[in-house]
């Protein structure tokens, strides 16, 4: 396998973006282009979960390919629930590894904004069990207040840790332009005032409206390239030196642990072994926290803390910005946003702009391994990918 | 009728499965469709639940009631739940209704009430 | 002696009993004020409103035109037993709303305009209006309407509003929705909120005068983003990449 680097980043903001599916996806491709250099690439790679839906429109991969003005290069969408991006980095980066193209975009958008939160609702509920989750009214909020709970029973997560992800999360974003939100928030006033349930009311109880992702529309892409073709361009050799995906039950409530995120586990091991590192070796790293109990679970998955100890570690700041493993710098799905096909591109944007050193005020100083994870379905198909910076 | 709702036993290994899938997880080994139906039980102990607020359109209610249930048979289900306060490890019974209604089709689960 | 033309154009108000301020914590951990504003406070109030004209999104243009329309007619005696609320924070703007009374029994909701976002300060200050209705003016009922898909949800969905749709409301004529005492008291424990009395400092502070928005919702940037990313406040992305690579490219 050949070794393959990430020569270009782009990114629209995260927020409501008003102009058609396509061009959500065209925008951080220009970028990403320009940014490495380029013209042209040998492969592009459309990630998205919901355009047939809520977008009305399929066959994406030509319509963002035409758009871009890139025919009669190759194109396709790949659609895997909100883990599409990293899945489609995979593929790219599949394509370059096996020697087949030497440099390829992957750009990753969703609109969700097109419909009401009612509808987006029901259109993420659509990646569960349909005769077993999804006709009885189950929420992707649902599944994760139902894990929160016994979370909460068995290794002490409170309602407070959880305010605790938020709260650092929407700080970071402050100072992330491309963030949805830029709202600082406090636990005052989240959690402990008068009338702090009114300003945090429940959307699955246990879990608060501070505790879920806002429903974003958004773009990112990176370009991927041979370490050949990196010589040409001459930008920072960033290396995606391990990627691990590993998929679990499609319902929630068949895994023998139910406080288990089994795949996070096995996809993050998987990378690691793959780049030849260890979880110790990361300095950086974006986790998918859709809601914040997943920020806590996935760090003890991925192997950063031991098993029900990832609270005790947040309540340390060992996961704030300046401590010893900054999670979420660019203010993750809670602060950045969470359009879904097009997260786990955002995930490596974030980190490729943090290894490079280019992150600004948000800065993980010194940073030259970054880990991200992205979480699909409710932990049923998990990609965990690890990045060096080469000098 | 009572109405029910199926698992599915393996053939060669006896496993049982619930959702249903084509080919047995534990063994491996049966051919495709080689199950044999088997009812679930509808007793059961409540493992975790919770309300959801934020519910897709059709749905006409403020909050919503959804737990996961032990059932007697050691088998694990999604249920709603008509039960105003529930607690862990409570005893629930289920019955067979309606449980979503999605344009003119009316989609049958489980709804658990307190034992 | 000519008639006094202006003795018969102006309306005159029945006495409507005052909004006492409160006050709460808000999601950022600062203290949002609400209270009562009287006329003299208006041309304040007009000169925050008028921007958001521009603003197209979540129909901030239909709104603020509207509550343009009304507070000025409040303030030039055109419109009969209106009533305005707003909420500051550290003195700072951040939501008016209005309404009026129709009868002494009915109320009519107006607007609800929220100059910060994403901290329920609208759906605070909204409950605020309805326990002004409900329990300050004793009415038995408020006829509501919502303009944007926001509003509907919050009020609408929220308060599980009945339908009212015999009368149209004097917001466009549409089919009105109402709030009666009995939904009002339901809600009450989980939506209406807030501490009286306001502490002095706190009260001195919110009425020495209405300070700008501090973050208030804006029209884009740009040209191009107006037309091609309405709610995009950044500009576009790509406007503001693009001024960071031109700016780096500057210093190389
Ligand atoms: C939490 C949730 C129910 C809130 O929805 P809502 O009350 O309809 O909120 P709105 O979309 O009307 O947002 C109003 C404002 O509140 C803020 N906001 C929205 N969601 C927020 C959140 N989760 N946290 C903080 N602020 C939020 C934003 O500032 C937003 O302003 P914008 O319109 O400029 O973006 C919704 O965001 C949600 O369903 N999240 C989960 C999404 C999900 O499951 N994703 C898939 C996971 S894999
Ligand atoms: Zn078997």
């Amino acid at each position: 396998m050949r070794e393959v680097y990430v020569a270009g980043i782009g990114i629209t903001s995260f927020s409501r973006l008003e102009y058609p599916l396509a061009e959500i996806a065209a925008y951080p491709a220009m970028l990403a282009l320009r940014d490495a250099g380029l013209k042209a690439v040998d492969q592009v790679y459309v990630a998205n979960m919901g355009s047939a839906r809520i977008n009305n429109q399929t066959a994406l991969g030509s319509a963002v390919v035409d758009t871009l003005g890139l025919t009669p290069t190759g194109a396709e969408r790949i659609e895997n629930g909100p883990a599409s991006g990293a899945s489609a980095v995979k593929q790219g980066f599949l394509g370059v590894a096996a020697g087949m193209y030497e440099a390829v975009l992957v750009t990753g958008c969703e609109r969700m904004r097109e419909v009401n939160n009612l509808e987006a609702t029901d259109f993420v509920a659509t990646m569960t069990h349909p005769l077993a989750e999804y006709i009885y009214g189950v929420t992707l909020p649902a599944h994760a207040a139902m894990f929160t709970r016994l979370y909460m029973e068995r290794y002490g997560v409170t309602a407070r840790h959880l305010a605790m992800v938020a709260v650092k999360n929407h700080a970071n974003a402050m100072l992330n332009p491309f963030a949805h939100l830029h709202q600082p928030i406090t636990v005052e006033g989240i959690l402990d005032s008068p009338e702090a349930f009114t300003n945090n009311p429940y959307v699955a109880e246990p879990l608060r409206f501070f505790d879920c992702c806002p429903v974003s529309d958004g773009g990112a892409a990176v370009i991927l390239a041979s370490r050949e073709k990196m010589a040409e361009l001459g930008k920072p050799l960033i290396r995606l030196a391990g990627i691990g995906q590993a998929t679990d039950t499609l319902a929630v409530f068949e895994r023998p642990d139910p406080t288990d995120l089994l795949a996070v586990r096995r996809s993050a091991a998987s990378a690691f072994a793959m780049a030849g590192l260890t979880p110790g070796d990361v300095h950086v790293a974006e986790l998918h926290d859709a809601f914040t109990i997943l920020e806590i679970v996935e760090s003890e998955e991925a192997g950063f803390f031991p098993k029900g100890e990832g609270h005790l570690a947040l309540e340390k700041g060992a996961t704030a910005l300046g401590g010893p493993l900054p999670i979420n710098p660019s203010g993750g799905l809670k602060g950045k946003g969470h359009p879904v096909g097009a997260t786990g591109v955002g995930q490596v944007h974030e980190i490729v702009t943090q290894l490079r050193g280019d992150a600004g005020e948000r800065q993980v100083a010194g940073a030259k391994v970054g880990f991200t994870c992205n979480f699909g379905g409710f932990g049923n198909n998990v990609i965990s990918m690890v990045f060096v910076r080469e000098e | 009728m009572e109405r029910q709702i199926h698992a599915y036993a393996c053939r060669r290994c006896g496993a049982l499965h619930y959702p249903f899938r084509m080919v047995c997880r534990e063994c491996g080994e049966n051919g495709p469709h080689e199950f044999d139906p088997v009812p679930l039980p509808k007793e059961g102990t409540l493992l975790t639940f919770t309300f959801v607020h934020n519910l897709p359109a059709e749905y006409e209610v403020a909050r919503l009631g959804l737990g996961v249930v032990e059932l007697s048979n050691g088998l694990r289900m999604l249920g709603q739940l008509d039960i105003a306060d529930p607690k862990l490890g409570m005893k629930v019974v289920g019955e067979v209704e309606v449980v979503r209604r999605e344009a003119y089709a009316r989609r049958y689960g489980m709804v658990f009430r307190a034992a | 002696m000519g008639v006094d033309l202006e003795q018969i154009l102006r309306p005159i108000d029945s006495p409507l009993a005052p909004y006492p301020p409160k006050f709460m914590t808000v999601a950022s951990g600062e203290t949002l004020v609400i209270r009562q504003v009287d006329r003299d406070e208006i041309p304040t109030l007009l000169l925050h409103v008028e921007p958001l004209l521009h603003v197209e999104r979540d129909f901030y243009d239909v709104v603020a035109a509207r509550v343009y329309a009304e507070l000025l007619a409040h303030y030039r005696y055109r419109m009969q037993d209106e009533y305005v609320l707003v909420g500051q924070i550290g003195g700072h703007l951040a939501a008016i709303v209005n309404g009026r009374t129709v009868s002494p029994r009915q109320g009519m909701s107006l607007h609800t305009l929220a100059l910060r976002r994403g901290l329920r300060i609208g759906a605070h200050c909204f409950a605020a209006k309805m326990e002004y209705h409900i329990d300050i003016l004793g009415q038995d009922e408020v006829l509501i309407v919502a303009e944007s898909p926001i509003g509907f949800r919050r009020w609408m969905i929220e308060y599980q509003l009945e339908k009212r749709f015999e009368t149209p409301h004097e917001l466009g004529g549409v089919p009105s929705y109402c709030l009666t005492r009995a939904l009002f008291d339901r809600a009450r424990s989980s939506l209406v909120v807030g501490r009286r009395p306001v502490p002095p400092e706190l009260l001195a502070q919110a009425q020495a005068g209405i300070l700008p928005p501090t973050d208030p919702p804006r029209p884009p940037a740009d040209l191009l983003a107006a037309t091609r990313a309405m709610y995009d406040s950044t500009g576009t992305a790509l406007l503001l990449q693009r001024g960071r690579q031109e700016l780096e490219a500057g210093h190389a």
